[in-house]
């Protein structure tokens, strides 16, 4: 039997069903309307967001572990205009604390919020901590002080502060040249330049990762664990760098020269321990770039500067023919003063005749005569075979960007010259970078072997560290040459008594004085003077290579860059902890 | 005769058909109601039922209820703890960048400036031997990328297998097992 009721049931049951029913249809239809996209992004606006993490630069320490870039926090300061409720005072501490303009606060302050799509407004960036400390107090002390009855107290609501890291140079200029800077001031695209901060930006940067960020507690979930930038350890020794640098300044106050380089090298490993180079730039703000380096000055001289090197390349010269064995150490020459190649006469420095020398004595004099000579029994064709087998026809390598080279000349070219071989062959129509030499020079301290420059020891990626081996580049002569041509120099040197012996350390190495090619033809005036020595003669630990550009104290490299190798030298062995040859062997034999 | 009349009176079968079925019918009734509970005990277990519908629901939201606000609540305390990573791991930084500013070469020069300390004359460097001395090492701020390596056990695997795993591996998978080649071993 059906309930008295059973009609009234039915029709409730039936207008909760249509109601059922029209929601049901209501929902289907909303989701399926031209706009439920947006309606739907809305939505998702409103429950999260979709936010870009950055991960922490990679730091960049020197050998030691002393950081030279690192990271520090800074803040960003704007007005939250939904809670602002005391615009004078906002623009009153910000104005004393933060030093920005009172009206142009208070017109952001008294922004009505939503005007022009506006919530929030950016007042200033990059404030260091100290300044955000002394807001927060302030804050605190004005959201503390007791209500009193018609007495409406200060606030500094809405005004709200957010941390973020900017790069930091606790070095200064220290290995600027070497570091580059990062352009921090563009939080958003902000990148590496020059230096290792360019050729590692992409390590040094990390991945960033995309993330969803609820704003419901419920679909909170952790951040992945997003690794930092790779970081590096570089080669470069901080002491030496710094005493480097401090030469290099000292030596162009005294030599009255324009500019100049220091490059510190282990000839064994192709690691640079310092690379001091000006102008420095401090890299904590890179935004004086205009002004310290005026166009066209380059970054770092050491690798984006070619020069024509001087006699410093006789060295290069004289291993060629002496590993090719177109002379040995004992040949002697007859020097009149003058040769003649390709119907061009070239002299000697001082325009001499010095009569029979041996092949030390062409290096001692640094007799460009002699060296034309042997450039000529050594042949055209070898000797620029060398010269490419040294490493001048091409860049380096070295992990540094903005690295350049001169293109060299050679037989065939509508540019060469016969005189060419007798002028290249003392470093004069021939154009290098200070790196390029070095590295050149460094197989003749390392038994002929060639080693990669490099500037970057070890680099810690995802919590592991990760060596940088060694690289042989070339030998491009054999290691008896390199022992022969070490011993020749270093007896030169000592025949010379030259200003760049150093008391205790047996050393070789070889001078330049390089005109500099003018519109008019080289300029006699004005030079580059150089040096290049290496140490301790039995055992090389370094490679010194001091370059000196247009000094007013005198033209001569032996008289301008030899001291200053000499100066960098006696430092340099105890920062190295290098005891002199005779404490040496005497460790050794015990 | 009024009995033999009656003996005598046969029913139409139609008549018979239907008392027999209101008959049938009848017994599962007179059960029924026999058995049937009374109307208030009715009610009370309809009423027991639907409270304990009730109660079912509400322990259900109420575990819904906890464990959504716990999970609230350790969502919370993730968007917290994050917050004070992010804090500390900003800390070490400045506080790194700090002591660096503070040790640089030039501060340190500085310091060794108003401290009456002098460089070290390269020319007054008197060099001993100091036995078992090692100069500085390499820094390591990270361990090195490890190579995979295979750990011998210290345990032969016939002590500690079950006798089970030991079935599995010996008798059943036994003839998957490569055959050793003892001449090769020989060899």
């Amino acid at each position: 039997m059906k309930p008295a009721n059973w009609s009234r049931y039915l029709i409730i049951s039936g207008i909760c069903l249509l109601v059922i029913v029209g929601i049901i249809v209501q929902m289907v239809r909303i989701q399926n309307l031209p706009g439920s996209e947006i309606i739907l992004a809305q939505s998702e606006s409103l429950s999260g967001t979709t936010q870009i993490i950055y991960p922490d630069r990679g730091k960049i320490y020197d050998r030691w572990g002393h950081l030279l870039a690192g990271d520090e926090t800074t803040y960003e300061i704007g007005i939250d205009l939904n809670q602002v409720s005391d615009p004078e005072t906002i623009a009153t501490v910000c104005a004393s604390v933060l030093g920005l303009d009172y009206s142009t606060v208070l017109g952001y302050a008294r922004t009505k919020a939503g005007d022009n799509g506006q919530y929030y407004i950016v007042l200033d960036n990059f404030v260091d901590s100290e300044k955000v400390e002394q807001l927060s107090i302030l804050q605190t002390q004005y959201a503390e002080m007791p209500v009193k009855r018609h007495v409406v107290n200060p606030s500094l609501s809405g005004l709200m502060w957010s941390p973020y890291t900017k790069r930091s140079y606790p070095e200064g200029s220290l290995a600027s040249n070497v570091i580059g800077f990062y352009g921090f001031l563009d939080r958003i695209d902000g990148r590496g330049f020059f230096g290792v901060e360019e050729t590692y930006n992409d390590l040094l940067a990390g991945t960033p990762q995309t993330v969803y960020v609820a704003y419901d507690p419920q679909r909170v979930k952790a951040n992945m664990d997003l690794p930092e930038g790779a970081s590096l350890v570089l080669t470069i020794d901080r002491e030496i760098q710094s005493m480097a640098e401090n030469t290099l300044e000292e030596a162009i106050d005294w030599s009255g020269a324009e500019a100049g380089t220091i490059l510190v090298y282990n000839p064994e490993d192709g690691s640079l321990l310092a690379m001091a180079t000006t102008p420095r730039l401090d890299p904590n703000e890179y935004w004086n770039y205009g002004e310290v380096f005026p166009n066209p000055t380059p970054f770092n001289r050491a690798i984006s500067k070619s020069y024509e090197p001087g006699s410093v390349f006789k060295v290069i010269t004289l291993a060629a023919a002496l590993d090719a064995g177109a002379v040995t150490p004992e040949t002697t020459f007859y020097d009149p003063g003058y040769i003649e190649v390709g119907g061009y006469y070239i002299n000697n420095w001082d325009g001499s005749a010095w009569g029979t020398q041996d092949m030390t004595g062409c290096m001692q004099h640094s007799l460009n005569v002699c060296l034309s000579w042997i450039a000529q029994q050594l042949g055209a064709d070898q000797f620029y075979e060398y010269v490419r087998a040294f490493g001048f026809d091409r860049n380096t390598g070295i992990d540094l960007s903005g690295e350049i080279h001169w293109p060299i000349r050679v037989p065939g070219d509508e540019q060469w010259y016969e005189v060419d071989l007798a002028t290249n062959s003392f470093g004069q129509g021939i154009a290098v970078t200070p790196l390029q030499m070095v590295m050149a020079v460094g197989a003749l301290a390392n038994e002929g072997k060639m080693m990669l420059p490099h500037v970057v020891k070890s680099m810690v990626i995802d919590g592991h560290q990760y060596e940088i081996n060694p690289v042989v580049v070339g030998t491009p002569i054999k290691a008896e040459t390199a022992s022969t041509i070490t011993e020749l120099l270093a007896n030169s040197l000592e025949n010379e008594s030259s200003n760049a012996l150093v008391e205790g350390y047996r050393v070789a190495g070889k001078t330049g004085t390089a005109e500099i090619p003018t519109q008019y033809g080289y300029s006699s005036s004005q030079t580059h003077t150089s040096f290049v020595g290496w140490g301790p003669v039995d055992d090389p630990k370094f490679l010194v290579y001091v370059w000196l550009e247009k000094p007013e104290i005198s033209i001569w490299g032996s008289e301008v860059a030899a001291p200053v190798f000499q100066d960098v030298v006696e430092k340099l062995v105890v920062l190295l902890g290098l005891p002199p040859d005779s404490v040496r062997r005497e460790l050794v034999a015990e | 005769m009024a009995d033999h009349a009656v003996q005598n009176f046969v029913l139409p079968k139609e008549y018979c058909k239907s008392r027999d079925k209101k008959e049938k019918m009848k017994k599962p009734k007179q059960l029924l109601q026999a058995y049937r509970q009374a109307p208030w005990r009715v009610q009370l277990q309809w009423l027991g039922f639907f409270l304990l519908g009730v109660v079912l629901v509400a322990a259900v939201a109420g575990v819904y209820l906890n464990l959504s606000a716990r999970a609230s609540s350790a969502g919370r305390a993730i968007q917290s703890l994050e917050n004070k990573v992010d804090a500390y791991q900003r800390e070490i930084n400045d506080l790194s960048t700090r002591l660096a500013y503070i040790s640089s070469s030039e501060q340190m020069y500085l310091r060794l400036k108003d401290t009456d300390l002098a460089l070290l004359d390269p020319k007054q460097a008197i060099y001993i031997e100091v036995p078992g001395f090692i100069s500085s090492p390499d820094i390591v701020l990270a361990p090195p990328a490890e190579v995979a390596s295979v750990q011998t056990p210290v345990i032969k695997s016939q002590y500690t297998n079950s006798l089970w795993d030991w079935f599995v591996e010996n008798i059943w998978f036994a003839y998957e097992k490569p055959s050793v080649d003892l001449t090769e071993v020989e060899e």
